[in-house]
């Protein structure tokens, strides 16, 4: 049956989330994973996760799934390789350079593919597997039947986000440089490692120029104005017993840069979601309807403010006013 | 000594274009296959073209779609086999799964990676080498210094896109039929016409060609072509797509120019007039891209 995977922004996120019911965690590594720095953990936190987890039968993953510099390289397979001593089995990665050479330096730990690789198809993910993926997470974009197709090719290893958006659309995350086009800068820190503000793709925010207010337009008129060029994606529930038929390993629940209020909500929910399509047959989820209603509101107003945020940045960043609508 | 080259999508703008500064043209347009008669989707047409371009003394390279989903894999497949028949120099190709595909396939033909395979690393790319990738189309965020780090480190040819728009983000369905009520959801080929993106409030601009949102200023490296070369690049490539009849054969021939000044080891001209020709073609202007580990939107230019 799958498991239940859930966010740990904060290091009380991480734990908590473990104590509500979730069969393991996702911690980003600061300046190494699609997350500003205030929704990682620092090394300490991460030890003392692992440690936690540990403790309790639970299991962490590692998010290290920038897109690094090749002169980053060093530095990544040393954080990999104090994680595993540290217990850790299981890293997030989307670069295929890095997957293989993990794989190769730590035969034992489990790779999960990121969803930044933008997977499109299943020959996708037989390429991921043949670099060594162990599991591959699959975009919210993708219908139970693209799903099932895939777990069909592969057999096992597949993780779906508790995520998804109306078939097609920008492929983002994994195809989507819109943010750093508009505001990017690169430092170096006193370690050695890269940072590049403005792009999730190398470790930084996505400052979500896309959920500002855009017109569209051909050479003569405004066919559309003051649209987004992004849907979002929404939290989803009905569709949970058929993505198990399909084959799907793990559920991950998404919310690292969410409160941990609304994260602990959430995690709530989905397990008595989860422990109830295990109990019955034909499961009855409407009941779960109404709060998760509720849920998807916190959920919008929470990004609301972060993309508000995030979007006065990049209006500062990019010489513009910071008025982020 | 170098190679500049260019983007054709269709008979239509290998007709009424000049190509006449470019060694190499890349055909297809990789964002959509319903584009009119896009070489990326009808064997017919590319054929031909393929005739055309080598009859030119040019080399022709074939782009493929570059997001296919699950069912779209046995209509590339077959169009693949075709593309084998043809005396192609070269397969472009965006997706992993095709380049599993194209190997197991027993594809003979050099393989480029293009610009949404996400190339970041000098590993990613000695990986791909042993798919039979010979020409890596790095990723538009990386810095001219990665670049250069790469091409050091790997027996591989990098592509430099030196002119054009940049390549964004690309899309599984078509933002110009979901945002123009006219359409009514069927594709009208509107695409082949000018569309874009302005902030509301502000002056963000962005260009969409339906199936994938471009920069809306051009990228231009003219200024460091020198630099460049210096650095050991020798792939140049001048993005076309959605562009007018006449911006390939106008950017073309500036940077033509420009590398044979460097060839014959001639003092530098003055960048004055290039870059005012270059300028009247960029309705939103020039950029630098990413190469100065800066926003992809701004132009650094050497004061």
């Amino acid at each position: 049956m799958a498991i239940l995977m859930a966010p740990g922004g904060t290091l009380e996120m991480a734990k908590m989330v473990l104590d509500e019911g979730a069969e393991a965690t996702y911690v980003g590594v600061k300046g190494w994973s699609r997350r500003g720095a205030r929704d990682e953990l620092d090394d300490n936190d991460i030890h003392e996760i692992i440690d936690y987890a540990g403790e309790r039968h639970r299991e962490v993953r590692i998010v290290l799934n920038t897109l690094p510099s090749s002169t980053e390289i060093p530095l990544f397979l040393e954080h990999i390789e104090r994680y595993s001593n540290w217990g850790a089995k299981g890293f997030m990665i989307s670069d295929i350079g890095l997957m293989r050479l993990a794989r190769q330096h730590l035969p034992d730990i489990d790779i999960h593919t990121s969803v930044g690789f933008g997977i499109t198809n299943y020959e996708d993910v037989k390429f991921l597997k043949e670099m060594g993926a162990t599991y591959v997470v699959l975009p919210y974009r993708l219908s139970v039947e693209e799903i099932a197709r895939i777990s069909e090719e592969i057999g096992s290893g597949i993780e779906v986000f508790l995520f998804k958006t109306p078939s097609g659309g920008k492929i983002c995350p994994g195809k989507c440089m819109m943010s750093s086009y508009f505001s990017f800068k690169r430092s170096v820190d006193a370690q050695g490692k890269d940072h590049f503000y403005g792009s999730a793709s190398r470790g930084g925010d996505c400052l979500r120029v896309c959920q500002t207010k855009w017109d569209f337009s051909d050479e003569t008129a405004i066919l559309d104005e003051g649209i987004t060029i992004k849907e979002n994606p929404a939290l989803w529930l009905h569709e949970l017993p058929a993505y198990l038929d399909a084959g799907v390993d793990c559920l991950k629940v998404p919310g690292r840069d969410r409160s941990t209020e609304l994260v602990r909500e959430l995690i709530r929910l989905y397990r008595r979601v989860v422990d109830t399509i295990k109990e019955q047959d034909n499961p009855d989820l409407q009941r779960f309807d109404e709060p998760l209603v509720a849920l998807r509101e916190r959920w919008r107003t929470e990004r609301g403010r972060r993309d508000k945020r995030l979007l006065g940045e990049a209006l500062l960043g990019s010489g513009q006013a910071a008025i982020a609508s | 000594m170098f190679e500049l080259s260019t983007g054709v999508c269709n008979p239509k703008m290998l007709n009424e274009g000049d190509y006449s500064a470019y060694d190499a043209l890349y055909l297809g347009d990789y964002s959509c296959p319903l584009y009119p008669e896009n070489f990326s989707a009808h064997i017919d047409v590319l054929s031909k073209a393929v005739e055309t371009v080598h009859n030119w003394g040019k080399k022709s390279f074939v782009r493929l779609y570059a997001v296919p989903s699950n069912h779209e894999l046995l209509w590339m497949e077959e169009f693949i086999e075709e593309v084998f028949k043809l005396p192609v120099d070269g397969i472009e190709v965006h997706n992993m799964g095709l380049l599993r595909m194209l190997k197991n396939m027993g594809n003979q033909i050099p393989v480029h990676l293009g610009v949404f395979g996400n190339l970041y690393t000098h590993e990613t790319a000695r990986i791909l080498k042993e798919y039979g990738v010979e020409r890596v189309y790095p990723n538009p965020e990386l810095s001219l210094k990665e670049i250069v780090f790469i091409k050091e480190q790997t027996p591989i040819d990098v592509l430099v896109p030196v002119h054009g728009k940049m390549p964004l983000v690309i899309s599984e369905t078509c933002f110009i039929l979901e945002h123009d009520a006219s359409s009514e959801g069927k594709c009208n080929y509107a695409c082949t016409e000018e569309h874009w993106l302005h902030r509301s409030e502000g002056d963000w601009s962005l260009k969409d060609t339906g199936r994938m949102t471009v920069s809306g200023k051009d990228l231009c490296m003219i200024e460091y072509m020198q630099q460049m070369v210096d650095q050991g690049l020798q792939h140049f490539h001048v993005q076309n797509l959605g562009e007018p009849a006449d911006y390939a054969g106008t950017v073309g021939a500036i940077y033509r120019r420009e590398l044979d000044r460097i060839t014959a080891g001639l003092q530098p001209e003055s960048m004055e007039e290039m870059l005012q020709a270059l300028s009247a073609h960029a309705k939103m202007g020039l950029c630098n891209g990413y190469y100065f580990e800066s926003a992809g939107q701004h132009y650094i230019g050497r004061g």
